[in-house]
């Protein structure tokens, strides 16, 4: 399944774990189009990142559209954080007990479907 | 069904600002990716996620612990609930080897789906047990294959050792209709839940 001869301990630069926890696999993921990033300082899998995310995506389809292990993503990203070239909405779900009225939300946004 | 890492990417709306998941699980053939595509309003997707455990306690002669390498697969899928809000339904095997990465998934979702295969029960205790223990909210979800015997609840919830605050569900997954009332079901459980909380 995963593309290309290299391993995901490699594309990280030895990383396994992402530095911050609003890299969830459902948090979303946008470039930020204006942001002065120098391209050559990223990796291939980072420069597929940027070009991906040209409008919202989540951690999870970049994973799966990149063919790379969402841990993998999420280190990756938090570089891509940290240079200021992308945007993540973390999790709407934040707190310990979930609040009423996010379960409210869901349920009428479900029974509008079609 | 199949997903494919060279189809385009469907976008979210740009005014979503956040989303919200729930698990589906259950043992190997039960129905997941069949649920999750049903509900799906983009062609599922699937990520392989690799996951080290730690084997046994004792260092082997290099002076390193031993690890295992396990790959899982994770079908997934999306529904745009408003302008702001997107909901992910993650696919994920429940299996007490995978708690690597439940602890991952689990972390900020709403509640599990536990698909259950009546005919063969025994195969979803490792993953109830699994939810109680981490105190997930959960409701079970009978899948009905043409051949499912038409178990009582009361029957199937000793069967299951099911707390009453458990809800059994039934569902034909392959059914759009009835995947979606049964998502309804369930997350209008989690609200009745919500509402008895102090």
């Amino acid at each position: 399944m995963r593309r290309g001869p290299v391993r995901p301990y490699v594309i990280t630069g030895g990383r396994s774990r992402a530095s911050r926890n609003v890299l969830e696999f459902e948090s979303l993921v946008r470039t930020l189009p204006g942001a002065a990033v120098d391209r050559t300082a990223l990796n291939r899998e980072q420069q597929a990142i940027l070009g991906l995310c040209r409008e919202l995506l989540s951690i999870a389809e970049v994973a799966a559209h990149l063919g790379l292990p969402i841990s993998v993503v999420k280190v990756l990203l938090g570089d891509l954080l940290d240079l200021g070239a992308v945007q993540v909405l973390p999790p709407v779900r934040q707190a310990e007990q979930v609040p009423l009225s996010l379960l409210e939300e869901v349920l009428v946004g479900l029974r509008q479907l079609r | 069904m199949a997903s494919d890492s060279s189809v385009e990417p469907t976008y979210l709306p740009s005014t979503v600002q956040g989303a919200v998941k729930i698990l589906v699980t259950g043992p190997f053939g039960v129905g997941k990716t069949t649920l999750v595509g049903a509900l799906s309003e983009i062609a599922p997707l699937r990520t392989e996620e690799t996951m080290t455990t730690a084997g046994a306690d004792v260092d082997d002669l290099t002076g390193r612990p031993q690890k295992t390498t396990t790959t899982v697969a994770l079908d997934f899928g999306r529904i745009t609930l408003n302008q702001h809000l997107a909901l992910y339904l993650f696919g994920t095997p429940g299996q007490q080897r995978f708690w690597p990465l439940w602890e991952d998934l689990s972390c900020g979702a709403l509640g599990a789906i536990a698909l259950v295969d009546s005919r063969r029960i025994e195969e979803s205790f490792d993953i109830l047990g699994l939810l109680e223990e981490h105190r997930i909210p959960f409701a079970v979800a009978v899948n009905v294959f043409p051949d499912t015997p038409d178990y009582p609840d009361e029957e199937l919830r000793a069967a299951l050792d099911l707390l009453p605050e458990v809800p059994i569900l039934a569902c034909d997954v392959r059914d759009e209709d009835a995947a979606r009332r049964l998502l309804i079901d369930f997350v209008d459980h989690l609200r009745s839940t919500a509402l008895e909380l102090p």
